[in-house]
């Protein structure tokens, strides 16, 4: 017979050694930084001036902040109605029978591994007004005039979204194929026996299985799309005026940029609210089954 | 070993968190006042060294003894970072007893970098600054030496420009020294204004419209703008302030016994809209860094551009085979014109450059370190290398080989309102706004008006009297 | 007369295959030439002067610049740059395999008081954006005294790496069956026990996910390193990139090349993990 350990000693094994690193490292910056939206600080010296809730209403009442929270709920829409469910086909199609299906695979992952800072610069190339891939094959293709992609206030922020969804898409697929390896092939071939279709087995059987799977990537989509900073600041600094601003890129403007990190600390609150608000919820009315043992 | 390692720091993360936990949240202004603490009580179990506990343990030895100085620059360039390395390498032959540690970072991520470390409490011993704001406020909490008085011994102070050492200069002390500095003007190819027309560079503003106008006429984008950047629209409309409210309206509204609103900054916005409305800019200029309009004035396809004293080399250095050839063969430089109605000097500068400042842990070796890399004749050696363009010892500017460096060198020099740039200057709160509002205008989303409005609202929060 | 029933399915048979497959296989090589693209041009791009990449940044270059490629080669920055990103991104993704999978274990498969409450703990780093917790972080990591070390950059890493991957792990091990957890308690296996030698080989897959999503992101990480690692000894790849960047004015044509060269690595973690996700095709939880 083999030894085991106590119940609670398991626990702690399994649980204090992350919790310790994920205590010191991440929660207790945190908890500061949540200090520190209640003042008014430039980062130098001592914490003076006390502000209070000063600092969110400032936030709330900036048509900037406004303006960018609205481009994350754009993006949020895009990525769950365009994206998500562009990676779940392209999974479903590497899945089965296709010629060079591994070759394939790897080529959808690969902007995935790129940098966000490389993928924004590769893209500006790209949307160049004169000479760049877009302008120069609508041009030749379709005969279309030059568009400043990213010069335009009202197609820049979905010019931006076109690169995240490129990006990320390879993310979602790796998640989707993997959650696919665990559907036992019996089942399909179960169906396909019983005389379902191609459509039918899918629609029945695949993407019921694959609910968890197709939830976490909500989840993590949506998150994602409230947080996205890098590449949006590599190819727009949130601009033109403000056109492409994201809470995030908002944040390090007038947060870091203007040394006043204690506004700064309050926009990181505001989002983790709503970040919070939306896991909570998530969690609790989504998810809530796919956990159950 | 490596798992011991990783074992002790384990156990110093899970002290250091219950220790954390349970007393008060240190304010970070702790830190500052006290960096000796934490390297107290890190320095025995840390496997690691770090640089931060052995910079303030330094200070206090004189020159006996092992001394290390910390230098972060942003020469990121080979011709430059191998010149400094260079003057480093002197120094320390001959000084054996020093050695000097040098990190060279790129320009945005050296902000990031330095934000932070400033911000804990821990600046390095030498670093870039542009002067202005920034400095400022790193001078007022204590973070940087105060040097005016090691500049008085032998008269050093007096070896540097006045107009670019005014820029390390805050309430009359000296806190930091230029290496390099030079004014904005207007770069032009002299062959595109020949094709639309243009027998001389304008004199003044109107007659700037004017060209503008026959450029595109003639079919010749008349101006590059990197505008998604902001800082290069920003010159414009900071100029324009220059010229028509002269130094007087600035330190008034600066100092708050004026306004950013006033009358020139107002006027300043209506002229440059003027320019604006011609839409003499490169197409999807809103959306273009710095680095593309430096492509269309390297590859000809803008005829001048309102720029500093890099420009050139900056131009140059993206230019290929023909389009280099044409860019040196044509270009040339004219001061920003004057304007109608302007109350400031027609040689009034726009400008700025580069610099270092001392941060408050640093050795006296470092000031002696400052003092050597501004020889005379290393500054000469730099301006003949085109790294120190224009260099800012009186004299070294023998060294410049480019008479439109040498021009701009002699006007800055004699400028008598030298102003640096607002994005600078200005506290960041203020100088990033004026940065972000100008480029409303550029983009036809604010009037002269609210862009002055903006500006004064933010300095009259920021700027205390 | 009616129709023969036995040629209208026929053709629909033959057909509808065949026409799917044309279908998928078109959409799978449109796709695959978006990605492909613009990391060509990357790539290409390395091969041609700044001037060249903005006169013509479509077209091949006008001179191939073998020089930009060879000159990083050649150097011995790109190696140290190259062992430094290894040694970071290895630990990073060790660490966050092992700290990630153990909370995950429990709080999918264990029942214990404030569980939910736990984990909600642990995601909570998920949702707070790690930049501004920067300042206090680096105030953190300097009073561990990680100032200036490989371990400065891990340790944040791992942590900040925790939340998600606990999450997606969770997720993976909740769908193995009971069954197989009851059998191996019966057979007298310990919770632990069963955790380490039955569940993890189980969920290679996930676990190979995790590891590869993590290294990508370790590899790209440039602010953290930036900020916590002064000499250039001890640089990652990222950092690297600022050798070609002046105060006005970036040689982007070498930037390309030096990024294109980075990016093999990466491609080869991919393929590495990819076998074992693959792989728990074959083995793995077969449901009865």
């Amino acid at each position: 017979m083999t030894k085991s350990l106590s119940k609670p000693l398991t626990l702690g094994v399994l649980l204090l050694p992350p919790a310790i690193v994920y205590a010191g490292l991440v929660i207790w910056p945190m908890i500061q930084a949540i200090i520190f939206s209640l003042y008014r600080w430039n980062g130098l010296g001592p914490l003076q001036q006390i502000v209070g809730l000063g600092n969110f209403s400032k936030i709330v009442g900036d048509e900037v902040f406004r303006g960018a929270l609205s481009h994350n709920l754009i993006i949020i829409a895009l990525s769950l109605g365009l994206q998500l469910p562009i990676s779940l086909g392209l999974a479903l199609l590497v899945n089965q029978k296709l010629a060079g299906r591994s070759v394939f695979r790897t080529i959808f992952f690969m902007p995935f591994v790129l940098s966000e800072v490389i993928t924004g610069l590769i893209w500006s190339f790209i949307y160049l007004p004169d000479g760049g891939l877009i302008n120069t094959l609508g041009g030749q293709l379709f005969g279309m005039s030059k568009v400043a992609w990213l010069g335009n206030i009202s197609t820049v922020l979905l010019a931006i979204w076109v690169v995240l969804g490129w990006k990320y898409f390879g993310y979602h697929l790796v998640l989707y194929l993997t959650g696919l390896q665990n559907i036992p092939q019996e089942l399909h071939e179960a169906a396909l026996v019983d005389g379902a279709t191609n459509g039918q087995v899918i629609r029945h059987i695949t993407l019921p299985l694959l609910g968890p799977t197709v939830r976490l990537t909500i989840y993590l989509a949506v998150l994602g799309s409230l947080q996205v900073f890098d590449l949006v600041w590599v190819m727009t600094t949130g601009g033109p005026v403000n056109a492409s601003d994201t809470m995030a890129t908002y944040l390090y403007r007038f947060g870091f940029q203007r040394f006043q990190l204690g506004y700064g600390s309050a926009v990181a609150l505001i989002m983790f609210i709503l970040c919070f608000g939306f896991s909570l919820i998530y969690q609790r009315y989504v998810m809530r089954r796919d956990l159950a043992l | 070993m490596n798992r011991k390692f990783k074992i002790s720091t384990a156990s110093i993360a899970v002290a250091a968190t219950i220790l954390a936990a349970c007393a008060t949240p240190p304010a970070p202004g702790a830190a500052p006042a006290a960096p000796a603490a934490p390297a107290a009580t890190t320095a025995p179990a840390a496997a690691a060294a770090t640089e931060a506990p052995k910079a303030t343990e330094a200070p206090a030895a004189a020159s006996t003894g092992a001394v290390k100085i910390t230098w972060w620059h942003i020469n990121t360039q080979d011709n430059g970072k191998k010149a400094f390395q260079a003057v480093a390498d002197e120094f320390m032959k001959a000084h054996p007893n020093v050695k000097i540690e040098i990190t060279v970072i790129e320009n945005e991520a050296f902000k990031a970098k330095l934000a932070t470390n400033m911000q804990s409490g821990n600046p390095p011993d030498i670093f870039q600054s542009w002067g202005g704001g920034v400095l400022g406020q790193y001078a007022k909490a204590g973070l940087v030496q105060d040097l005016t008085d090691a500049f008085k011994v032998d008269n050093f102070a007096d070896t540097i420009q006045p107009g670019p050492l005014g820029l390390y200069t805050i309430n009359g002390k000296i806190y930091g020294v230029p290496w390099n500095a030079g004014m904005i003007g207007f770069w032009y190819r002299k062959d595109m204004f020949k094709k639309a027309g243009i027998a001389e560079p304008p004199a003044t503003w109107n007659d700037l419209l004017v060209d503008v106008k026959k450029l595109k006429d003639a079919k010749i984008t008349p101006i590059a703008l990197g505008e998604k950047d902001k800082w290069p629209g920003h010159f414009y409309w900071v100029y324009a302030a220059v010229r028509l409210g002269g130094k007087a309206a600035f330190d008034a509204a600066y100092s708050r016994q004026g306004k950013f609103s006033d009358a020139p900054f107002v006027k300043a916005g209506e002229e440059i809209k003027k320019l604006i409305d011609l839409q003499p800019f490169q197409e999807g200029f809103l959306g273009a860094a710095y680095g593309d309009h430096i492509a269309a004035m390297a590859n000809g396809k803008a005829a001048m551009e309102l720029m500093g004293h890099w420009a050139y080399g900056a131009d140059s250095g993206s230019a290929k085979d023909q389009a280099l050839k044409d860019y040196q063969d044509n270009i040339g430089w004219f001061p920003f014109p004057t304007m109608d109605g302007m109350v400031g000097d027609p040689g009034d500068a726009l400008g700025g450059g580069d610099g270092f400042a001392i941060g408050k842990n640093a050795p006296p070796e470092a000031i002696d370190f400052v003092k050597f890399f501004l020889s005379k004749e290393h500054q000469t050696q730099m301006a003949k290398a085109g790294i120190a363009v224009p260099p800012t010892v009186k004299g070294a500017e023998a060294g410049l080989d480019n008479p439109l460096l040498k021009e701009i060198q002699k006007r800055a020099g004699a400028a008598k309102y030298f102003q640096l740039y607002y994005d600078q200057y200005l506290p960041p709160a203020v100088g990033s706004l004026v940065n972000d509002e100008t480029q409303k205008l550029f983009a036809g989303t604010t009037t002269p008006e609210k862009l002055a409005a903006a500006i004064e609202d933010a300095a009259a929060t920021e700027l205390k009297p | 007369m009616t129709k023969d029933p036995q040629y209208t399915p026929a053709i629909r048979l033959a057909l509808t295959p065949a026409i799917t497959a044309v279908l998928r296989h078109a959409i799978a090589l449109l796709t695959a030439l978006v990605v492909l693209i613009p990391i060509a041009m990357t790539v290409v791009g390395g091969f041609k002067t700044t001037g060249d990449l903005y006169v013509a940044p479509l077209s091949l270059p006008a001179e191939w610049q073998f020089a930009h490629y060879t000159d990083i080669l050649a150097g011995e920055a790109f190696w140290r740059l190259l062992r430094n990103s290894l040694v970071i991104t290895l630990a990073t993704a060790v660490c966050v395999v092992a700290l990630a999978s153990m909370p995950a274990f429990a709080f999918s498969r264990m029942q214990f008081r404030g569980r939910e409450v736990l984990f909600n703990f642990f995601t909570l780093g998920l949702i707070f954006p790690a930049s501004v917790a920067i300042l206090p972080l680096y105030i953190t990591i300097r009073q561990l005294g990680l100032v200036d070390s490989h371990l400065g950059v891990i340790l944040p890493q791992v942590a900040f790496g925790l939340p998600g991957n606990i999450l997606v792990l969770r997720s993976f091990f909740s769908a193995i069956p009971k069954e197989i957890e009851d059998a191996a308690s019966i057979d007298g296996c310990s919770t632990l026990g069963f955790f380490w030698r039955i569940l993890l080989p189980l969920v290679r897959p996930a676990l190979a996910a995790v590891a590869v999503l993590t290294m990508v992101g370790s590899w790209n990480a440039f602010f953290l390193p930036l900020l916590v690692l002064n000499s250039e000894q001890l640089w990652p790849l990222p950092l690297g990139i600022m050798q070609f960047q002046g105060q006005f004015g970036t040689d982007w044509a070498k930037v390309l090349a030096f990024v294109s060269l980075a990016l093999i690595p990466t491609i080869i973690f991919y393929l590495l993990a990819e076998r074992q996700i693959i792989s728990g095709l074959t083995s793995g939880a077969v449901k009865g």
